[in-house]
């Protein structure tokens, strides 16, 4: 478990990296910081394994002060990944991987039983790639031996620094998949900093949002997406919201000509024929009217998604719905509408669907 | 061709002895600036604002001309190896220093952090990570201070540190002897390329056996190449004789062995072919040598900065020795008779055609002759300015050249009179015919040994025994012994000893 308190960084020439930052990171978890550049989600993760220091605020691993640790050994068991990768150059392969095991002075035949391990686990074969050097490997691979360099004597946290960012897609999307799959064997702390929205809501467990160097929200991809704190969070994600996903409040038509009151219904001065919905003086709902008859119509609450509401439409031969919020009746909900906000989030270019 | 291989055949001793000299010097200089510059350059990568006020210090260091860190270096560590290796050592500094420097410091910021980040201490990271990926850079650092080394290792020879410089210095002082200059200069050369190659073999080990072995092969190395030097170190002479370059201070500085060994206990060394005058007579103040000859004339004009009061040989000796004492606290013993004075010369053909005996005899044919003049011989008043206004002379055409080239140029016809040096051995190989001074424009050049007072009050029989030659050796005989050496190849002792037979003053 790793621990924020109260964290600031400022820098001898006034700049404020980090503002007040307070962070949980549970163990296991796989926790993204992503913002924009300058928002300090680097400065913040590389405190972590002190490559820099907090002007205040302290640093918790497994409920110690990483002040307190010695430095090198807090360092050992924390495994590393850098954006450029980093292999040392003039290595080979195995011995990238080794560094770590070697400086734990891990015994030879372990160190290169655990390259093995590690090699198979990434898909390249141990006795093909052990002796290469760096620059034989195409990025992809290089980037696959850097993780693994970091997970070679097995620590509990990982941090990762944009580690893929400097791949082609289809690489990238490999590794993704592979950190995807890794995690769910190995389940380490990691710590992931990326600049992109759709490999952050991907991978992480949590996604901490950051903006000139303050946290502006914590959560879940689906909590995010869905209650953004503010407009720079719900700017940041972009329209990453399915339509399908907003919330039937949001597109109710507050049109009341389907509305009909208690007492309007009682004087029966409303058209005999159609649909109506009757509240009363509270504007609460109290039942339907179809074609002169009343009806126990089926109803949506306001804060159902789209899609939840569309799975409840289509059980009911109804046509038109009451949208309540508790009993009191906020709008009605028609498919007209729906196509037609639909259509309005989903432009089609080139067949291709932009959402 | 035939020439050379003649030449190679006959100082192959020599060269064999001069070319570890020159190895000893160059290597122990390389690995001492190694010793010095890499560590230098990486405690500059951790203090960077230091560095380039340092880098810039070794790069003055290296524009000094080597003859002038040569000089300033004498007084502090006399002649011979060690102010050799000192000079040798500030050269070669810079190369690796800045090479270290830039090369660790340009090693990928990002492999820096990702050691640091996997937790190497910074000693770790700069064995393990910077300094392998430095490498390249600090051997072509390394490999460039070697070339720059081993090339100027040939100026040690000035200072009596021995090496292929010997040979050269030689050929230089025989006349421009292109076949000797050629036997040191190649042999400096292959010398450069051989070690060059060493090197990248080194490089290439080090590559894979790590940085420990790496170390311990330069130590090995320095050990190797060192062990001669430390062993012949031991060996102590009572009393060091230097002379300058030439064949005519080594004869002399040898009879001075012989006499003294003959007549005391006392142990002599030798320290012959010391370049410039102001080296012997640093070294003889800072008392890395204890005697040397020199001359009447030249004390005068060089060491005390003065004019001769006299043409006359007696009262010149007795101004330089008083001069020597008051001023430097020298003794200048008795003068020998030869005196080496310059002198104008032509070939013998000219002599007879134009019946020439005296300067003043250039007259008739000033407007038709070329002179080849030393530079300072062409610019001192007992020189061409003291021809011109004593004999009246305006040759049409002065050409200054170096002293060595004279000879040649005269024998060549490229020129038809030159200055020379009156006990010159080229005189009788050239059949030169010497100009008499009528006027005594040139004041006299005798050599007398010049040796400090507190030599003399510890060895009070030095003064008899040397003085012994006074007033012998002439013109002729110097000349002939002179020739004996440059042109028939004999060792200056021998030819010092048969003299000092001769004249009775030894027995064998």
């Amino acid at each position: 478990m790793i621990e924020f308190k109260n964290v600031n960084k400022v820098y001898p020439d006034g700049t404020e990296a980090i503002k007040d930052f307070s962070l949980e990171i549970k163990e296991g978890e796989l926790m993204t910081l992503i913002g924009p550049s300058g928002c300090g989600k680097t400065t913040t993760m590389k405190m972590i394994n002190r490559l820099i220091d907090p002007t205040s605020g302290s640093i918790y691993i497994n409920g110690k002060a990483i002040t307190d640790y010695n430095i090198h050994e807090l360092r050992w068991n924390i495994g590393y990944v850098l954006q450029q990768i980093a292999l040392f150059p003039h290595m080979s392969i195995a011995e990238n991987i080794a560094v770590v095991p070697e400086m734990k002075k891990w015994k030879k035949q372990e160190i290169v039983s655990r390259s093995h391990d590690l090699l198979d686990m990434v898909g390249l074969d141990p006795s093909t790639f052990g002796n290469r050097m760096p620059g034989e490997l195409s990025g992809g691979q290089q980037q696959r031996i850097g993780v693994i360099r970091a997970l070679a004597a097995d620590p509990d946290i990982i941090l990762m620094d944009e580690p893929f960012s400097a791949l082609d897609p289809i690489s990238r999307e490999q590794l993704q998949n592979d950190i995807q799959q890794l995690q769910k064997e190995i389940k380490k702390t990691i710590v992931f900093v990326t600049h992109d929205m759709d490999e952050a809501l991907k991978l992480g467990d949590r996604i901490c949002l950051m903006k000139d160097g303050s946290m502006v929200q914590v959560d879940q991809a689906e909590q995010l997406i869905m209650n953004p704190a503010n407009d720079f969070v719900k700017d940041f994600l972009g329209n990453k919201k399915s339509p399908w996903e907003t919330t039937v409040g949001s597109i109710v038509d507050q049109q009341m000509d389907a509305i009909i009151t208690k007492s309007i219904y009682e004087s029966q001065t409303f058209p005999s024929q159609g649909t109506y919905i009757v509240v009363d003086e509270h504007s609460d709902y109290v039942d339907m009217v179809r074609n002169g008859s009343v009806f126990h119509g089926k109803t949506v609450r306001h804060d159902m998604t789209l899609s939840q509401a569309v799975e409840l439409l289509q059980e009911s031969d109804q046509l038109l719905f009451p949208v309540l919020d508790k009993q009191q009746v906020v709008g009605i909900l028609t498919y007209p509408q729906i196509v037609a906000y639909l259509k309005s989030k989903t432009a089609i270019e080139n067949g291709v669907t932009h959402q | 061709m035939s020439n050379f291989i003649a030449v190679f055949e006959q100082r192959q001793e020599m060269l064999l002895r001069t070319i570890m000299e020159h190895l000893q010097i160059s290597l122990i200089s390389l690995m001492i600036a190694i010793v010095i510059a890499v560590p230098l350059g990486l405690l500059l990568t951790r203090y960077p604002k230091a560095a380039e006020p340092v880098i810039g210090v070794s790069a003055v260091l290296q524009t000094i001309p080597s003859l002038a860190v040569l000089a300033f270096l004498i007084p502090f560590f006399g002649i011979g190896t060690t102010p050799a290796i000192i000079a040798l050592i500030l050269y070669g500094l810079l190369p690796i220093l800045r090479n270290t420097y830039t090369g660790i410091r340009e090693v990928d910021p990002a492999l820096k952090e990702a050691a640091t980040g996997m937790g190497m201490n910074s000693f770790r990271r700069l064995t393990k990570i910077e300094l392998p990926i430095a490498m390249p850079v600090i051997m072509a650092g390394i490999r460039t201070s070697m070339v720059l080394i081993v090339g100027t290792t040939t100026i040690a020879a000035l200072i009596g540190a021995g090496g292929l410089g010997e040979i050269i210095l030689l050929g230089l002082d025989r006349g421009a002897d292109i076949h000797l200059i050629l036997l040191g200069a190649i042999p400096a050369a292959l010398l450069a390329i051989a070690l060059d190659m060493i090197l990248r073999i080194f490089e290439r080990f080090s590559k894979k056996a790590g940085l420990k072995s790496f170390i311990a092969m330069l130590v090995l190395v320095v050990l190797i190449v060192a062990a001669p030097l430390i062993l012949n170190g031991t060996k102590q002479a009572d009393l060091v004789i230097g002379g300058k370059m030439g064949s005519e201070p080594d004869i002399l500085i040898n009879m001075y062995k012989l006499l003294i060994e003959d007549q005391t206990d006392l142990e002599v060394g030798l320290e012959p072919n010391l370049g410039k005058t102001a080296f012997v007579f640093s070294a003889l103040q800072q008392g890395s040598i204890d005697i040397f000859p020199e001359f009447t004339g030249t004390a005068i004009v060089t060491h005390l900065e003065d004019q001769a009061n006299s043409n006359d040989a007696k009262e010149v000796y007795e101004q330089a020795k008083q001069g020597m004492k008051e001023e430097f606290g020298m003794e200048l013993l008795m003068p020998m008779e030869f005196n080496n004075t310059y002198t104008v010369a032509t070939t013998e053909e000219l002599a007879e055609r134009y019946d020439l005996e005296e300067i003043g005899d250039l007259k008739q044919i000033e407007n038709e002759i070329t002179a080849g003049f030393t530079l300072e011989f062409n610019d001192r008043y007992d020189g061409y300015v003291g021809m011109q206004e004593v004999y009246n002379l305006q040759i049409a055409d002065v050409k200054t050249m170096e002293p060595g080239i004279r000879e040649s140029a005269l024998s060549n016809g490229e020129v038809d009179i030159i200055d020379a040096y009156a006990t010159d051995s080229y005189m009788v190989e050239l059949d030169l015919v010497t100009l008499s001074d009528p006027e005594n424009l040139f004041p006299p050049y005798q050599g007398a040994p010049l040796l400090r007072e507190d030599t003399l009050e510890e060895y009070p029989v030095l003064r008899d025994i040397l003085n012994q030659l006074s007033g012998k050796i002439t013109d002729d005989e110097m000349r002939e012994m002179n020739y004996q050496v440059d042109y028939e190849d004999e060792s200056a002792e021998i030819v010092a000893r048969e003299y000092l037979i001769r004249e009775g003053l030894i027995t064998n």
